[in-house]
């Protein structure tokens, strides 16, 4: 067993083998939000590294392949924006109107909230970069020298929130328009939320992945100067 | 164009995505800008695809970035397998943490799409009433 997981294919093997199961598990249960293939199969993963006792620092080592992919997929995230670029940019007042609002309120009640609890500094600054994107996000949180994994895993529960309940909330919110749900879903639950409402319409799909990209572009820039105004 | 053409296109695609994100992550570490190489390197993706001589470096990309960011996901479960290590600061502040995490999803997921749903719809008034004429 023990010669077994410490064969440099076993974290590859175990990540994709889960990856497959989760990812068909999900399709064939009707894409419930909640059952996310992300969740699903970094549940596995982790049990199955509880139970053989193989250390977290060793299964990374053997995954490094899936980590390098993370910059040029990371990249690959400016040909959602210049798909969308012509919509966007016939409506910049009202987009960017949105995104301050959305960021505003995003990270005021991140901050109000932890600090109303007396959270420590350390889980205050893994959870600001919770809404961005989790390629930049993880970048954000290096450089606010945050706990990675705290940070990314964050972004996840957000991504499934809005995937799981965002569509049912904005039409609670009468919120109809196409572009506006999109872009909403897109600017709170990047990734996972985009890929669920690409399954609604193209259109809200554009918009969705358009304003993951413009959050993550301004959260950048924005969120090391609310981190040091935060923890003084 | 002919001559690219015989190239694999998800290897190709792959490595002018690489390129971009070097040419970021060189930026970034060259200048000391503040702002990740990676992020950099989407800027320099966007630059090139606005601007007409370069389009064409884009449209060689997608090959590599459409399976790519398809399953993303993917890439991010072994940084997401850490959290075993932060079990515990996470059970310590899960309260708070629920709370924020949840009243900073919903409320400006609700602001942002009536904020949007509103202004669009002024804008689109505005373009029917001026259309007509």
């Amino acid at each position: 067993m023990s010669t077994l997981i410490h064969l440099p294919v076993f974290g590859l093997v175990l990540t994709l083998g889960a990856y497959l199961v989760a990812y068909w598990l999900y399709h064939r249960l009707g894409r419930p939000g909640v059952l996310s293939p992300v969740l699903v199969t970094v549940a596995i993963v982790a049990t199955v590294l509880e139970l053989t006792g193989l250390p977290y620092a060793v299964y990374l080592e053997q995954v490094s392949l899936l980590t390098m992919l993370l910059g040029p997929a990371t990249v690959a995230l400016a040909l959602p924006l210049l798909r969308n670029g012509r919509a966007l940019a016939g409506s910049a007042p009202a987009v960017i109107a949105a995104l301050v609002a959305g960021g505003v309120f995003s990270i005021a009640i991140t901050v109000g909230l932890l600090q109303l609890f007396g959270v420590g500094d350390d889980v205050l600054l893994a959870a600001l970069p919770r809404s961005v994107t989790s390629p930049v996000g993880l970048s954000i949180a290096e450089a606010l020298h945050a706990s990675v994994p705290l940070a990314i895993v964050l972004t996840m529960v957000s991504g499934v929130l809005g995937a799981a309940f965002g569509p049912a909330l904005l039409s609670l919110a009468r919120v109809r328009d196409e572009r506006a749900r999109g872009f909403a879903i897109g600017l709170t639950s990047h990734g996972i939320g985009t890929s669920r409402v690409l399954a609604e319409s193209t259109v809200a799909g554009g918009w969705s992945s358009a304003a993951m990209v413009m959050n993550a572009l301004v959260m950048t820039i924005v969120l090391p100067i609310v981190a040091a105004l935060a923890t003084g | 164009m002919s001559r690219a053409a015989l190239l694999p296109p998800v290897l190709l695609g792959l490595v002018v995505l690489l390129l971009a994100q070097m040419v970021g992550l060189a930026a970034s570490a060259l200048w000391g800008i503040p702002v990740p190489g990676v992020v950099l390197g989407i800027l320099v993706l966007v630059l090139l695809g606005m601007l007409r001589p370069t389009r064409a470096v884009v449209r060689a990309a997608e090959p590599a970035a459409t399976p790519l960011l398809a399953h993303l996901q993917l890439l991010f479960v072994p940084p997401c397998v850490g959290i075993i290590l932060e079990l515990q600061t996470l059970a310590e502040n899960a309260l708070p943490l629920a709370l924020a995490v949840g009243g900073s999803f919903l409320v400006p997921l609700i602001v942002s799409g009536m904020v949007l749903q509103a202004l669009l719809r002024r804008q689109d008034r505005r373009r029917g009433a001026e259309a007509p004429a």
